[in-house]
């Protein structure tokens, strides 16, 4: 290394991105790009710092493949925090092998860490588990340790292990107290904030009531028949039938379990599910054959059962029955609640981790932009979406694979 | 330099004899620059520049002053890089008596004295440059093929370090044409920034992120 780039990294370091800039705005050998790339990068301007990085990497010569790695790794936290997903994870794979051959830990867990905040933004929450699992974060920084015990309590999050998350939110916390990193330790918090919020709304027997994600787990774990409306489905303990593809069965089993234990009346099934307040023959027809359709769909764990007015569910077995609502309402809650991470999201990323077409995503999100409850930045290709936060909500249960497996 | 491919596989080639390794010292990340006073070792480490003993290893002497790159002696003041420029020290207070600009402009890696002159590496334009300690204005120009860290007089021999990738070396090159005359081979992985020679069979050799400094033996050369 020369003086000016050591002076300049010492200057970035520190968070004076605005220092280290004066000392290597005007150069351009790899080195002095990759530090300004990263200056850019902490003032928050992500598509000029991409560019630095990628120059940078370029420019490091054939023996220089530590450095090139660097550069790599670098550019990938910032697709990243632009949410562009659609990176290559086998560059940033290779990339940590060549720092592990190198003895560079840090980076190299800096690289796997990045891929498994990659797989949770997409919902590949196997991948992610299997990731983590061959991550040895013994003896690296404090602050990489916090990033690590965060994916893991994502994880653990995502997948309802509500005891499993609040330990490895107590250990990001420590290790971010030791990292004395001010907006890692903010993130710890707010996670563990997360805990203790709504994370969705019953509806048991007529009664609606908040619940937590402990309480959101235990409800899960207990021997109820539940129908989840935040994933579309029901459940009763591990057994799952996702009905996510059928919304017209999905909204009749919803108003049936709403009704439990009493039954509903056809006239209000038609009203809910076809959405007409004179209904004719042709509806209770209609509604004659979806009755049968969801009948058969939901056979292995509850019956239906006609009565002199209307409709009823009865569990198997004698269970008792309850919904499981997200914390909002509206059709667009998954939607919502990924953009609820503050972040700019790509419509190819939120179609990408939704499992929704593009043409999709972007109808909805046109919606929602005319409802006021999102923002657009940039145009075309560089069209990013913001939400702000949904503030006092959890909306760990609205993301994408979040539970059960399907 | 232009036939220097060629020419390497007749230079006379051998590994590097590590005799001892110093630090990492308390405070000091990384390693920039190394200089000897005849006494103690002084090592750059971008916040101080640090002496130790190096019978016993333990560091004698802390000067708080910018020290991003090479270090060098000329028997009275320390000079040091410290971002675009060339500081004069006083080892006694720390006080800096005079600067000079660099005359890579902050590209500039290793330095040395002799012969009345600071002799500067210019890292990836892989130069060295002879200037007036006085003035910062170039005399002359060495060219190398390999990025220039650490250099170094000893004996009336120029040997400058290597620092490129995870192979790297320390070349005595000759200083009317640059052409390298012997090669000291690193371990693999290990690089060097900053280099002096003790005046007598070692060089110090600064080990960069590591933070430790390193004693490497000087061979015996045939010129000698």
């Amino acid at each position: 290394m020369d003086s000016l780039i050591v002076a300049a990294g010492r200057a970035l370091a520190v968070g004076d991105a605005l220092g280290a800039l004066d000392r290597i705005a005007l150069r351009d050998d790899p080195p002095a790009l990759a530090l300004r790339g990263i200056a850019m990068a902490q003032l928050g301007d992500y598509p000029r710092a991409r560019e630095l990085l990628r120059r940078a990497a370029r420019g490091f010569g054939a023996r220089e493949a530590l450095a090139r790695a660097r550069c790599v790794v670098a550019e990938a936290e910032v697709a990243l925090a632009m949410r562009d997903l659609g990176g290559s994870p086998k560059l940033l794979a290779d990339a940590a092998a060549a720092l592990e051959t190198r003895n560079d830990r840090a980076n190299a867990m800096q690289a796997r860490l990045i891929a498994v905040r990659r797989q949770l933004l997409l919902g590949r929450l196997d991948e992610a588990a299997a990731s983590l699992a061959g991550l040895d974060a013994s003896g690296l920084p404090p602050s990489l340790a916090a990033v690590a015990e965060l994916a893991t309590a994502e994880l653990a999050l995502r997948s309802l292990r509500t005891a499993v998350a609040r330990a490895a939110l107590a250990r990001a916390f420590e290790a971010a107290r030791r990292a004395r990193v001010p907006a890692l330790i903010a993130e710890v918090a707010e996670a563990q904030a997360a805990l203790e919020r709504c994370a969705a709304r019953t509806i048991h027997a007529g009664h609606e009531q908040p619940l937590r994600l402990d309480q959101v787990e235990a409800l899960l774990a207990s021997d109820a028949l539940v129908v989840d409306a935040c994933r579309r489905g029901l459940r009763v303990g591990d057994h799952w039938q996702s009905l996510a593809r059928r919304p017209v069965l999905f909204a009749l089993l919803c108003a049936l379990a709403e009704g439990w234990p009493g039954d509903v009346e056809r006239n209000a099934l038609i009203a809910r599910v076809f959405r007409t307040r004179h209904p004719d023959e042709t509806h209770r027809a209609r509604l004659r054959v979806e009755i049968g359709r969801l009948r058969a769909s939901v056979a292995p764990m509850a019956a239906i059962e006609a009565t002199a007015r209307g409709f009823e569910l009865v569990a198997r077995e004698g269970r008792t029955v309850a919904v499981l609502m997200p914390p909002i309402d509206g059709d667009q809650a998954s939607l919502l609640a990924l953009l609820g991470d503050g972040a700019a999201w790509s419509t190819s990323a939120l179609a990408l981790a939704l499992g929704d077409s593009q043409r999709t995503v972007q109808r909805a999100l046109v919606e929602l932009e005319a409802a006021a409850q999102v923002r657009s930045i940039g145009h075309a290709r560089a069209q990013r979406w913001l939400a702000p936060p949904l503030v006092g909500f959890t909306t760990i249960l609205l993301l994408p694979a979040a539970l059960p497996p399907e | 330099m232009s036939s220097n491919d060629n020419a390497t596989r007749q230079i006379p080639t051998r590994a590097a004899e590590i005799v001892r390794e110093y630090g990492p010292f308390d405070g000091a990340e990384r390693i920039h620059g190394v200089t000897h006073d005849g006494q103690r070792v002084w090592a750059a480490t971008e916040a101080n520049v640090l002496a130790f003993d190096p019978d016993s290893g333990e560091v004698v002497r802390t000067l708080d002053c910018a020290a991003h790159a090479g270090t060098a002696f000329d028997g009275t003041h320390l000079y040091q890089i410290a971002e675009a420029r060339i500081d004069k020290i006083d080892p006694a207070t720390g006080a800096v008596v005079a600067s000079i600009p660099a005359p890579g402009n902050g590209g500039d890696s290793g330095l040395t004295w002799a012969e009345g002159s600071l002799w500067v590496g210019q890292y990836r334009d892989r130069k060295i440059h002879r200037i007036d300690p006085a003035t910062g204005a170039v005399l002359r120009t060495i060219e190398s093929n390999r990025f220039v860290t650490g250099v170094t007089w000893v004996d009336g021999e120029l040997w400058h370090a290597t620092w490129d990738g995870d192979d790297n070396e320390l070349r005595r090159i000759d200083p009317d044409n640059g052409e390298v005359l012997e090669r000291l081979e690193l371990p693999h992985g290990i690089g060097v920034s900053g280099l002096e020679s003790d005046g007598a069979d070692l060089f110090y050799c600064g080990g960069g992120s590591s933070g430790k400094v390193r004693a490497v033996r000087r061979p015996k050369s045939a010129t000698r």
